[in-house]
């Protein structure tokens, strides 16, 4: 049995990586929320971002710029993507439109195979200027780039329910999520509104890949597929409340890490995030079946 | 039901060509040129197909099983499910681990097999039938996930004892068997084709018999279907169970195809890869599953001879899965044989002595093979 | 939807498709070019090429390279134009593992080869393969090789399953294989040797370093990949012979979690234990840096590393912290610091023919030239035809060869099992080098307390050190 000193170390490094999940879980349920569209190209978009930002680094560009290329290069993809495919697959139901976005997915995953093909030997990697100063606590340092993630994800979660709940283009967006024709109807410029969603959820894309690939690895399969994990953050949340998705991704990064020392079960850890997922889904519908709401069945 | 006309007249169109694509019966011509293909395929293919090839195409078998079953699932019954690729690993470790520690019929493991993985799947689909459309998929996801994990620890039987039969100490791994009349790669793709064949009939009978109406209802309209006293939950079950069977049993084919399994084989990406072959092939038509095969698994080698690079392939799937969904939900397995039909017909107008005006109007519709009748 | 929307949508997915393939058929051809020369590589080479010990500039002008890679061939500046002579490799080749390099080196190796007399005159052609860890896939290529491409010799196979998977098949076919060993079969049987040592070996090295500063204990982690148990029986066997105990951990790649994995391994050595990793580059660089971001580095006595590690990158990456801080096995002469004539004509060879070897100078680049030496010596001493049987019992005939990059004389032989290479060097960060460690960091034996060594040993005996790769 591990010692306490031993687990709140895991504790902070949890915490820490809960904040990335968070991040990510919560981009996806914002646009979600106001787009209906589960956004399943988030990772790969994000991860795409930090490739772009690590060739401007490694042709000389000033750090500023590169990041913002990703963080725009996220929204404008996003921005496209939305623009083509959300009024073609309009009147279809969310599975097919978060199926779609895993062809994105895929486009994205295969121009980066092919764009930065594997290297031996020599590693590719991003690092921020936040990486090198932090605080320490219980003999562990934390740097900034964890705390902004960490922190990201708060003002995430916080700025967007207030966005969603009291600004006119948030509650255009609700709206929209309801109900696109309706919303029309009442002159609400569905398109712009649709369009401001999306970008915004680009460049929370961006940014988060760029987070990601400076915390994690950069690797474009490795960063792509890190979108389940927060994934299985919003599914617990039942893709509805960002503030559950937020506590969500935290309680499975500090499970996920807290499971380390304990020998037994420190292989199995990364199973963390689908088994609370699982538990949590099924659980709910022990009571009721889930379903998206009448109107989304075709 | 809320929305206005231009919404419910979209699903509806939507619906009407679901409707009339599951109802259209299979014609005549269409059985014997399957009959051909697969006379064609079983007899014919080997003898012109280097050992390179014929690895390859045994894969197309036994893929073009695990692409009937997801099929089957999206297609005919609406289940997507994301996690066919974790299925066929349990199938695949189920009949390792029997044809290492038993001595039983090579037929007799792979059915053991397809029974587990069917037990497996309906017990894990049992509680997540209650879930639906986008939550469905995406706890199908998280399964895989989990499921993925759990393998790449415990690892493939390699030989070894106790109930993971994976022995970490190997320096000499012993390969899987193969059935003693099978042996060799060539005997070995036969053998593997004639159980795709069984497995496709068996889904046939399926759908031309009381569950295949069943679920061509619940595709329809679950409300409706429901209303009609069918038992849905149980209809969706058992294809569940019937596509959780299959893929074991294409699992267990695939362990002594490879002779050596591992971990690393399988990834995330070929679940959705599946999904996306699966999709571009056409989930409403049988032979879909087997162009989803053929594409997921023969494109990559005739690529990687001609010296490309696989990401393209990628690229190309993904392209596919927006295509399909937007324009032409049928897939290649409807589109091909109509756009041959309109090239057909074009023809024929042309040898028989047109007027330059008939022939512009046929040009002008034959471009247009779209999804809707 | 109405038709014309429906035209529509199409045409626009359509046009999206073809401008995405226009825009990234133009971006790959521009970026190939700039990734295989990017930064990070020269990065990793310039410091070799203008180490102290080789700093004359000539070894890099063209006009000296080219009497420099002459020397590879018989008849310098002859280009070869008989008959060819077809090899065969597989490699892995994939997102986050390629061993490309290996084999494309080889091929850099064949080329200099070829235009400079050939083998009595003819050409080497080189057929590699690429696979992607699949087992079909695998046995399909090498059936591909022997019954399509007719090679008569296989060289540079790299790969995580390749020797379990076609082993039987080589050997029912008769090819004696000369590899870079990753799976336990590439030397446990009796048709496959290797210039590496793989990761069992490897790690060997590591903890054997790791014991001469006496930690009070040994905490050993690896990438959990098939064979865990295999590689780790090494180390286990020798710490116990040290009486130093060890704890094993396995992790699966690819890491995600950096953080907590290195919080794990500091906590199980303690101050006085000593940390050994066995990853590819990637992942024990995330390790690495992730303990230096944690401060932890200092927190343990020693870290140590098998052979992948072996990259100056790794050494720039992780800065002058780790001076002196983590010891890597090094399975070849280090390149930096080294001026013998073989490890000039290697790096001459890289930068002229090498176009294709995207991580430069390196263990793995050095692996593949030190295997195709040995295939051209084997080759040259066939006397008549180049078949199968003759090119085979030429390599297999090897024996005594100084490569000028091991620290022995390498042999085939006719034994149950391979380890050729079984002696090492020890290499530490260095200011952005790697390179060989103070103490004790020269060619040491891998300990006979492994009993796999022990037992080839028993079979080949211990060969004598090569004169030719002084490297310490």
């Amino acid at each position: 049995m591990p010692s306490w000193s031993e687990l709140e170390q895991f504790l902070v490094s949890g915490l820490a990586l809960g904040g990335v999940y968070a991040l990510s879980g919560v981009g996806l349920v914002v646009l979600y929320r106001a787009t209906g569209v589960l956004f399943l190209a988030f990772g790969a978009v994000g991860a795409m971002g930090a490739f772009l930002t690590y060739e401007m680094i490694q042709a000389s560009a000033p750090g500023w710029a590169a990041w913002i290329v990703c963080i725009l290069f996220g929204g404008v993809v996003t921005l496209i993507y939305g623009m083509i495919f959300g009024p073609a697959l309009a009147g279809r139901d969310r599975l097919v439109r978060a199926v779609a976005t895993l062809g994105l997915t895929l486009i994205l995953l295969g121009a980066m195979e092919l764009l930065w093909p594997p290297t031996s030997g020599a590693v590719r990697a991003i690092s921020l200027p936040t990486d090198n100063s932090g605080f320490t606590v219980v003999g562990l340092q934390v740097s900034w780039t964890q705390v902004i993630a960490l922190g990201a994800g708060v003002v995430l979660t916080v700025g967007t329910g207030v966005f969603l709940r009291y600004t006119k283009l948030g509650t255009a967006m609700r709206a929209m999520a309801n109900d696109r024709e309706i919303t029309a109807t009442l002159g609400v410029p569905i398109r712009q509104v649709e369009a401001a969603a999306w970008f915004g959820c680009g460049i929370l894309a961006g940014f988060s890949g760029l987070l990601l690939a400076d915390l994690v690895q950069l690797e474009p399969a490795t960063l792509t597929f890190l979108v389940i994990s927060s994934l299985a953050a919003a599914l617990i949340a039942r893709l509805r409340s960002i503030t559950v998705t937020f506590f969500a991704a935290i309680v499975i990064g500090v499970v996920h890490d807290m499971l380390t020392p304990f020998n037994a079960l420190t292989n199995y850890r990364d199973l963390t995030p689908f088994v609370l997922a699982v538990i949590a889904l099924l659980a709910v519908s022990r009571h009721q079946t889930i379903m998206t709401r009448s109107s989304e069945e075709s | 039901m809320a929305g206005t006309d231009t919404k419910s007249s979209a699903a509806a169109t939507v619906a009407g060509q679901r409707l009339a694509l599951l109802r259209r019966p299979e014609r005549p011509v269409h059985l014997s040129v399957t009959v051909a293909l697969v006379l064609f395929a079983l007899f014919a293919l080997p003898e012109l197909m280097s050992a390179y090839y014929t690895g390859y195409m045994t894969l197309v078998a036994i893929y073009s099983i695990v692409t009937l079953g997801l099929g089957l699932l999206v297609g005919r019954v609406g289940l997507y499910s994301l996690g066919q690729g974790a299925v066929l690993q349990i199938g695949a470790w189920t009949a390792a681990r029997l044809l290492f520690a038993t001595g039983q019929p090579f037929p007799i493991v792979i059915i053991e097999a397809g029974l587990v993985t069917m037990l497996i799947g309906t017990v894990i689909g049992l509680p997540a039938i209650r879930l639906r459309g986008l939550y469905l998929a995406l706890i199908t996801l998280m399964m895989a996930g989990a499921i993925t994990v759990i393998l790449a620890t415990v690892n493939f039987p390699n030989g070894g004892g106790g109930f993971t039969g994976y022995d970490g100490q190997q320096s000499h791994i012993p390969p899987i068997r193969r059935p003693s009349i099978a042996g060799t790669d060539s005997a070995y793709y036969r053998y593997a084709v004639v159980v795709a064949i069984l497995m496709f009939i068996l889904v046939y009978a399926h759908l031309r018999t009381r569950p295949g109406r069943a679920w061509a209802a619940i595709r329809q309209s679950e409300p409706a279907a429901l209303a009609a006293g069918i038992n849905t939950t149980y209809y969706k079950l058992w294809a569940w169970a019937l596509a959780s069977f299959i893929t074991g049993i294409a699992g267990g084919i695939l362990a002594g195809d490879a002779h050596y399994l591992y971990s690393i084989n399988f990834s995330t990406q070929d679940s959705i890869i599946l999904l996306a072959v699966a999709l571009m092939g056409g989930v409403y038509n049988l032979w879909g599953a087997v162009i989803a095969a053929l594409l997921m698994q023969l494109l990559p080698a005739v690529l990687q001879n001609l010296g490309v690079n696989y990401a393209w392939l990628t690229i190309l799937f993904g392209i596919g899965v927006l295509q399909v969904l937007t324009t032409a939900p049928t897939g290649l397995a409807d589109q091909f044989p109509k756009d041959m039909k309109k090239l057909g017909g074009l023809i024929w107008r042309l040898v028989r002595r047109p007027q330059p005006g008939a022939s512009a109007s046929a040009s002008a519709s034959g471009g247009a093979g779209g999804g809707s009748t | 939807m109405n038709e014309s929307e429906h035209r529509r949508s199409r045409l626009a997915g359509v046009a999206v498709a073809a401008i995405a393939i226009g825009v990234l058929a133009g971006c790959s051809s521009s970026s190939s070019n700039s990734s295989s020369s990017s930064p990070t590589n020269q990065a990793a080479s310039s410091p070799a090429a203008s180490s102290p010990a080789a700093s004359s500039p000539a070894a890099s002008s063209p006009a000296a390279t080219g009497v420099q890679t002459s020397s590879c061939g018989t008849k310098p500046g002859v280009a070869a134009t008989g008959t060819p002579i077809n090899l065969g490799s597989i490699v892995t080749d994939q997102t986050g593992t390629s061993f490309a390099d290996i084999a494309n080196m080889a091929g850099a190796y064949f080329d200099c080869v070829n235009a400079n007399g050939g083998i009595n005159g003819h050409p080497i052609k080189y057929f590699i393969q690429k696979e992607q860890t699949n087992p079909t896939q695998i046995a399909s290529l090498a059936k591909q090789l022997v019954q399509s491409d007719h090679v008569v010799g296989i060289i540079g196979n790299t790969s995580i399953i390749e020797c379990s998977v076609d082993h039987a098949y080589w050997e029912g076919q008769g090819f004696y294989i000369i590899d870079s060993g990753i799976a336990p079969e590439c030397y446990s049987t009796s048709h496959s040797a290797a210039v590496n040592m793989g990761p069992r070996y490897s790690s060997d090295g590591a903890v054997q370093y790791a014991l001469t500063q006496h930690p009070s204990k040994i905490v050993f982690d690896q990438a959990n990949v098939p064979g865990t148990t295999y590689i780790a029986a090494g180390p286990n066997a020798i710490a116990a012979a040290a009486k130093t105990p060890i704890q094993d951990f396995a992790d699966t790649p690819p890491i995600a979690d950096a953080n907590s994995v290195a919080i794990k391994l500091v906590d199980a050595a303690g101050s006085n234990g000593a940390v050994v990793l066995n990853f590819t580059p990637p992942d024990a660089l995330a390790i690495l840096a992730a303990a230096q971001k944690l401060n932890l580095e200092d927190k343990v006595k020693l870290w140590a590393c098998s052979t992948p590690c072996n990259t100056d990158f790794l050494a720039k990456t992780l800065g002058p912290k780790w001076n002196n801080k983590i010891f890597v096995n090094a399975e070849l002469t280090p390149p930096d610091g080294t001026n013998t004539p073989t490890m000039n004509l290697y790096k001459a060879i890289l930068a002229q023919y090498g176009k294709s070897v995207t991580g430069g100078i390196g263990s793995f680049s050095q692996m593949g030239f030190t295997e195709a030496e040995l295939m051209v010596k084997a080759l040259e001493s066939v006397t008549g035809d180049y078949t199968v049987a003759s090119v085979n019992a030429a390599i297999k005939a090897l024996k005594d060869v100084n490569t000028g990059m091991l620290c022995q004389q390498w042999t085939y032989g006719s034994y149950s099992s391979h380890l050729p290479n079984n002696m090492d060097y020890t290499t530490t960060a260095n200011n952005g080098q790697m390179t060989l460690a103070p103490n004790g960091g020269g060619c040491t034996l891998i300990s006979d307390n492994d009993p796999q060594v022990k037992a080839y040993r028993a079979e080949a005996g211990t060969a004598p050190t090569d004169p030719t790769s002084t490297g310490g």
